[in-house]
């Protein structure tokens, strides 16, 4: 009896379990404007939406956005919460010891510091300062090896707390992925500047998935380079991040 | 000013804003459930700690004392990712052969088809069996109390009356003893009610996620109204939310209270 | 077995933070919850309708909020008053504001428990003292002070291990600085790294569980201390209840 009922279970639960094979489940953070956001009809919105839309319609296969917060996005893909994640997520040796990615669909681009205009903040010779970061990424992973012995290093849950707290000015500095900071700075009307040299971390962003999922890579990354080849990348890309681009055109 | 009327009413219905309104709903459910399921596990760790035998008394105690020396917010995390393994477990005793647990190359499932897909509906039944579980465990004593409260001439009487043990306990003292658990039953679900804050631990887009996520400074036309971090406006909106929910329900227990204790002698009244 | 152990060591630095955070706010949520406790039983008006109201909206909502509000409302007012003043370096500080929620948090359930215990201390004892001529405040340290803490310290032991519990949810609501993380964060990212979850969790429980028992114990011996005049020490058992 007990195991009948054991084994009932478990075909139910196998039951929605190979139901759920049938759309791909992308997570994005939805908290990483222009990337990913929520936008005012309360959806997930941005460059990496279009485009997973768009990879999808060219793989023909059904996708679904999901919201995670970031610093779980990686236990929860690996727990098989979803299939795949597009948030912005830069392709680093560390990641790909736990997941698989495609081929980036952003190059590798530059870090960089932001202060408060007229801080007079010198990131080659930061010392006693506060430094915000988003828990989880290449930029915190950065400052924990650099800059923690002589820094406060603050991680945030979002980059739009840290935003928030230089804003503030309870942080000297943030250190973020630059095709996330320029916008902000520029809306920033002269309220925030570029400080320091650019800090190149990080292979470009890519898709990330389950290693045991080669056909959906393979689904994935035929259909990046043919979006690359007929231009909507860099379309989406000029779209999403103005003066950026065109990077893929042959 | 009629103009600044009309755009604050339209930010305010926007899709963002009525996503948040409308997800008070998970909040709603998971108190309502959670509340429920916790006098459910209360009468029966009650039950099992006024058991004639000696290991069902054990673990009722266990239950009732182990989850309550632990943080809420610790089980409330535990259990769900608990379950779900505990199920994926399961299923890979069935599906997963040796080839596959080998070609498994992440920790968890042990094999690929063995993976259990959980969404907000799956994780909000779980949130609320475990707040019903951890608080269940608070209700098991209260209602052990309160068992013990119900006058023993009460019981006497129905004993004289020829009922049996069973009948003695279902038709006189269960029913008799809701007068005496009442009061701290209402004390559990002020603490369920705040424990619905919790929700967006497990990945639910709550009313807590949406609050932070609407009062996030923006910078971005493109995204959205720019504004400054407005995010304590949005959660005093929330504090403001649980104190009427904890006002209307602590009415709700004193009329029912009032209603429960009419014919009863107490000494609280 | 030996992974066991490992892990304990591995949580001991982590559980100092959650120890620190109960240490630092218990003082000073007990002074402040008699303050607010007399307030709540004062015959003046804006004093009593003010330590009411505070009370009820502290104990009427979740601390998870509490910390989020107070610390953006903090943050908020960085640039204007904290900035100038020097003194943003530890007004924003987990370790300042995480206590400073917990104060105010855990001051209005400990009125809550003052207060029941203020209405129960004994009429005639009262007017005994005042027949005596002693003064307020006399009769305050004499003879009502000593009755209301002896009826609120079951209840108060209580609070105390509820508070120490409710330590486990700064971090998840406060950004983490450098290596600071309390036992909650470092079961969390070591769940995140191996999906072992019945070792992680179990271990930060077990440690909860033994910081709790140690506060009856020490509570139980205070306990035990004031009603030294009894003839039967009534003893304190590990059983917190429902009393928050």
């Amino acid at each position: 009896m007990k195991k009948l009922i054991l084994t009932a279970a478990a075909l139910l639960a196998l039951g929605s379990a190979t139901q759920a094979q049938e759309t791909v489940r992308i997570a994005t953070e939805g908290a990483y404007a222009p990337w990913n956001f929520l936008n005012d009809a309360g959806e997930p919105a941005g460059f990496e939406i279009d485009l997973g839309n768009a990879i999808c319609a060219k793989a023909a296969i059904t996708c679904e956005f999901i919201i995670n917060d970031w610093d779980s996005i990686i236990p929860n893909l690996l727990a098989g919460n979803y299939d795949v994640i597009m948030a912005g997520m830069s392709i680093t040796d560390e990641r790909l010891e736990t997941i698989d990615f495609t081929q980036n669909y952003f190059p590798p681009d530059p870090s960089l510091f932001v202060a408060a205009a007229g801080a007079g903040i010198d990131p080659t010779a930061l010392e006693g300062k506060r430094v915000g970061v988003q828990g989880g990424t290449i930029q915190a992973a950065y400052a924990e090896e650099n800059l923690a012995a002589k820094n406060t290093v603050v991680s945030f849950g979002t980059a739009d707390q840290a935003m928030a707290d230089l804003a503030a000015g309870n942080l000297d500095t943030i250190i973020a992925d630059g095709a996330y900071l320029e916008p902000v700075v520029a809306a920033s009307s002269g309220a925030l500047e570029f400080v320091g040299e650019e800090v190149m971390i990080g292979n470009g962003v890519g898709a990330g998935l389950r290693k045991d999922e080669a056909e959906l890579k393979t689904k994935f990354d035929d259909a990046l380079t043919a979006l690359k080849a007929d231009g909507t990348v860099d379309k989406l890309i000029a779209q999403w991040f103005e003066g950026r681009g065109p990077y893929f055109a042959e | 000013m009629s103009d600044d009327f009309a755009f604050w009413l339209s930010y305010l219905t926007n899709g963002k804003h009525l996503t948040w309104y409308a997800s008070f709903q998970f909040t709603i459910f998971a108190a309502a459930f959670g509340g429920t399921l916790a006098v459910i596990f209360g009468l029966i760790g009650a039950t099992l700690k006024n058991s004639r035998f000696l290991t069902l008394r054990v673990i009722g105690t266990i239950y009732s004392s182990i989850v309550r020396g632990v943080p809420d917010v610790l089980f409330f995390l535990f259990f769900p990712l608990a379950f779900e393994q505990g199920v994926e477990w399961l299923i890979a005793t069935q599906v997963c052969s040796p080839e596959m647990i080998a070609a498994q190359s992440a920790a968890w499932p042990p094999c690929k088809d063995a993976n259990w897909f959980l969404g907000t509906p799956e994780y909000l039944v779980l949130a609320s069996v475990s707040l019903g579980l951890v608080y269940g465990a608070f209700a098991t004593n209260v209602i052990h109390g309160a068992l013990r409260s119900v006058p023993q001439g009460q019981l006497e009487a129905a004993r004289a009356y020829g009922m049996s043990a069973n009948q003695v306990l279902w038709r006189v003292q269960i029913r008799q003893m809701w007068v005496y658990a009442l009061p701290g039953l209402s004390n559990v679900w002020m603490l369920i009610i705040k424990a619905t804050s919790l929700l967006s631990l497990l990945q639910i887009a709550d009313i807590v996620l949406w609050a932070d996520r609407l009062g996030a400074p923006n910078f971005l036309p493109a995204v959205g109204l720019v504004h400054a971090d407005w995010r304590w406006r949005y959660y005093l909106v929330l504090f403001v939310f649980y104190i009427l929910i904890t006002w209307i329900s602590e009415k709700s227990f004193d009329a029912i209270m009032r209603r429960a204790g009419r014919g009863i002698l107490s000494e609280a009244r | 077995m030996d992974r066991f152990i490992a892990e304990l060591g591995l949580f001991a630095p982590a559980a100092v933070f959650n120890i620190y955070f109960a240490l630092a706010s218990i003082p000073l949520g007990f002074v402040l919850a008699v303050f607010l406790a007399l307030g709540k039983a004062s015959d003046n008006r804006l004093i009593n309708r003010l330590s009411r109201g505070y009370i009820y909206a502290f104990r009427g909502s979740p601390l998870f909020i509490q910390f989020f509000m107070i610390y953006s409302l903090a943050l908020s007012f960085n640039v204007a008053v904290w900035k100038p003043m020097g003194m943003s370096w530890w007004v924003l500080h987990p370790l300042f504001i995480g206590p400073l929620v917990l104060v105010l948090n855990t001051a209005a359930y400990t009125a809550e428990i003052f207060y029941g215990a203020l209405r129960a201390v004994p009429r005639g004892e009262i007017e005994a003292a005042r027949a005596y001529g002693m003064s307020r405040v006399q009769q305050f340290r004499q003879v009502i002070w000593p009755n209301l803490i002896r009826l609120a310290w079951p209840a108060y032991t209580n609070e105390v291990v509820f508070l120490f519990h409710a330590t486990a949810i700064v971090y998840l609501a406060l950004p983490v600085i450098g290596q600071q993380k309390d036992l909650m964060i470092t079961a969390k990212e070591l769940f995140e790294r191996d999906y072992n979850a019945f070792l992680h969790f179990s271990v930060a429980a077990l440690y909860f569980l033994a910081v709790s028992l140690v506060v009856f114990f020490l509570f139980g011996l205070v306990y035990r201390r004031l009603m030294r005049h009894m003839p039967a020490i009534p003893r304190m058992r590990y059983a917190p209840t429902w009393w928050r």
